[in-house]
């Protein structure tokens, strides 16, 4: 018995369906690689040169943790059912990316608010604040690390063949952080940490190069966001690290950007 | 039957009365982290789809909406054959899929005569073959290379299942029978289980926001009886049981089938693969699995995990270290 070749039933339609993730996971993601990027770029300098970024670092842990507290609101919020959102914490499944960001998440959040209080408030002990901060580090690590292992870790399509979508995503995050720092240095008048954020902007713009490209070619984006994402990432803050006046544009270039390219992530398995 | 009348003459087990509002909010908070003793593990039980012998009835869909109480999906026309369910999803456990192989072009040559095929009898000439009473026959049986597939759907109950892998609650677990089961009181719909299941099983209920699927009758199998669905399956094509006992009779069946000339009847699922676990509800088929709207060569997403951490911690180290290198180096005097 020969089937008709026309006979393919439902062999045109994809198999999986798409999880109810829209703009406010967007959002999350964003917001996921602003206040981790932030706060471990600060870190790191504030370990690095305490004298430098002292100013920079009062602004940037409270910046990080409202932006933290944003983006735990977006997630609490897209849950199916938000009364529930403690039921997270029952279990630890690190084999299961989105509860080892819940986690992650949790304990990033203890520290980040104890260095914001300490910033708001003006206490700055010797050993409390480099403290807080070796403690928070590594959360705030692996909370931007688990973000792309989240999503490339499913069925979806598009998704499930981004094999270097969390070495974009982290590597992305720190750019942004370094991009928002540099405007808010440059804005402050903290000439020295200026400087330095410059510089790393412009090489953390540059290491996430080869990660965005194999993603943007494994993931398929439309010409249209490779082209935005390309000009908004990378060439325009290249462009402008030469001119410090314009480190508020390269800012904005960056998150814009972004969250171009996050908003292509999260929808991509709508459209299939 | 009896079996059925002795759960109901048993009753349930009353709830805790809730205290006021504040014990109301404590159950709430409190509850998802009590714990139970684990029943103990019982033969891993499943189903074979001997999909041969589908007729297409969907008495199995009926009995799994009756049995777990689920809402209609719209009686909706999909414009697909037979197939007025569309998909698995929160509301419809089980999905009674339709193929239907016929060769309409040769079959409209054969039965139009002189409509544009030039390969039949003209009606003249076939009234002449007919019967001695002239009349044309009515013969509208499909030739035997035309054929209908069919095939009742439902979660796979994979051994190693993605959903539950990903479930960052711990609502889904494997029960005592093996079988990959959603806790309804723990699921705060997250949705991740709908982006890890490769067979497009789960969705998100639109009544209260929690992910469902076929608890393979847990309850049922808890009182010693057979899932609803297989229980209404008039033609044995849903057959319960243990996975090891289903997974002989289905390889028989096989051979039958293909001493009979049947010669692309296959499992599919039966056997782990390079990329997948065994399925505890696997299928005969006619056809390719995509036919059927099943994956090819389904693979877990988690054989990627441990290179996808891997790429994206050494990015993440190396701008760290970039970062710091430039923090150290840059702006010193000399
Ligand atoms: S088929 Fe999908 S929903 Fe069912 S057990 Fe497997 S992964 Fe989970
Ligand atoms: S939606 Fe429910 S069952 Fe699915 S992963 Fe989230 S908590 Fe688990
Ligand atoms: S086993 Fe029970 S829940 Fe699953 S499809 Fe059959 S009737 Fe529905």
């Amino acid at each position: 018995m020969t089937p008709s070749p026309t006979a393919t039933g439902y062999a045109h339609r994809e198999v999986t369906k798409p999880p109810n993730w829209h703009g406010l996971v967007v959002w999350d993601v964003m917001l996921n690689a602003v206040t981790t990027g932030v706060f471990l770029v600060a870190a790191v300098g504030d370990l690095a040169r305490p004298t430098a970024f002292a100013p920079v670092a009062a602004w940037a842990y409270p910046l990080a943790l409202a932006v933290l507290l944003a983006d735990l609101v977006c997630l609490v919020l897209d849950l199916g059912n938000p009364l529930r959102f403690h039921h997270m914490l029952r279990v630890f499944k690190p084999s299961s990316p989105m509860s080892l960001g819940v986690w992650c998440l949790t304990a990033y959040s203890l520290p980040l608010t104890g260095l914001a209080a300490c910033a708001l408030f003006g206490w700055r002990t010797e050993w409390l604040h480099p403290a807080l901060l070796v403690v928070a580090l590594p959360f705030s690590f692996g909370s931007a690390a688990y973000k792309g292992v989240l999503f490339s870790t499913t069925a979806q399509p598009g998704w499930r063949d981004a094999r270097w979508l969390g070495a974009y995503h982290v590597t992305s995050a720190l750019a942004i952080g370094a991009g928002v720092l540099w405007a808010l240095a440059e804005w402050l008048g903290a000439s020295e940490a200026a400087g330095l954020l410059r510089w790393a902007t412009a090489g953390l713009i540059l290491l996430g190069v080869y990660p965005a490209v194999r993603f943007a070619v494994e993931f398929r984006a439309s010409r249209v966001v490779m082209v935005v994402v390309t000009v908004l990432s990378f060439v325009l803050p290249l462009v402008l690290v030469a001119t410090p006046q314009a480190a508020w544009v390269a800012a904005v270039a960056l998150l814009v950007g972004g969250y171009v390219a996050r908003s292509a992530l999260v929808h991509r398995p709508h459209r299939s | 039957m009896a079996a059925e009348f002795d759960v109901t003459a048993r009753g349930s087990p009353a709830a805790d009365p809730p205290p006021g509002i504040l014990g109301k909010v404590m159950r709430h908070l409190l509850h998802p982290f009590r714990r139970g003793t684990p029943p103990q593990p019982q033969p891993a039980t499943g189903f074979y789809t001997d999909t041969s012998v589908c007729i297409g009835c969907k008495a199995c869909e009926v009995a799994c909406k009756q049995w777990n109480q689920l809402p209609a999906d719209g009686f909706a026309f999909t414009g697909n054959s037979y197939d007025n369910t569309g998909a698995l999803s929160a509301e419809s456990w089980r999905h009674v899929k339709f193929v239907e192989q016929f060769d309409v072009l040769r079959s409209l040559r054969e039965r139009v005569p002189g409509n544009g095929g030039g390969t039949s009898e003209p009606l003249a000439e076939r009234a002449e073959h007919s019967p001695a009473d002239g009349r044309l026959s009515l013969d509208v049986i499909p030739p035997p290379a035309d054929r209908w597939l069919m095939m009742s759907d439902v979660c796979k109950h994979c051994a190693a299942a993605p959903c539950q892998h990903a479930c960052p609650t711990g609502a889904i677990v494997y029960n005592e029978f093996g079988n990959v089961y959603i806790q309804p009181d723990i699921c705060n719909g997250c949705a991740y289980c709908i982006a890890a299941c490769p067979f497009g099983v789960i969705t998100r209920s639109h009544f209260d926001g929690h992910a469902h699927k076929c608890t393979l009758c847990y309850d049922r199998q808890k009182d010693g009886l057979v899932p609803a669905c297989a229980k209404a399956c008039p033609t044995a094509s849903i057959q319960f049981g243990p996975v090891a006992e289903l997974r002989e009779r289905a390889a028989k069946r096989v051979d039958e089938l293909k001493q009979r000339g049947h010669a692309a009847a296959h499992l599919y699922g039966n056997q782990r693969t390079e990329a997948y676990s065994e399925l505890h509800s696997f299928y005969l088929l006619l056809d390719r699995p995509a036919v059927y709207g099943l994956p090819d060569d389904p693979v877990n997403p988690w054989v990627h995990m441990r290179g996808d951490y891997l790429r994206t911690v050494a990015f993440g180290l190396a701008g760290l270290l970039l970062t710091l290198a430039v923090f150290l180096l840059a702006g010193r005097p000399a």
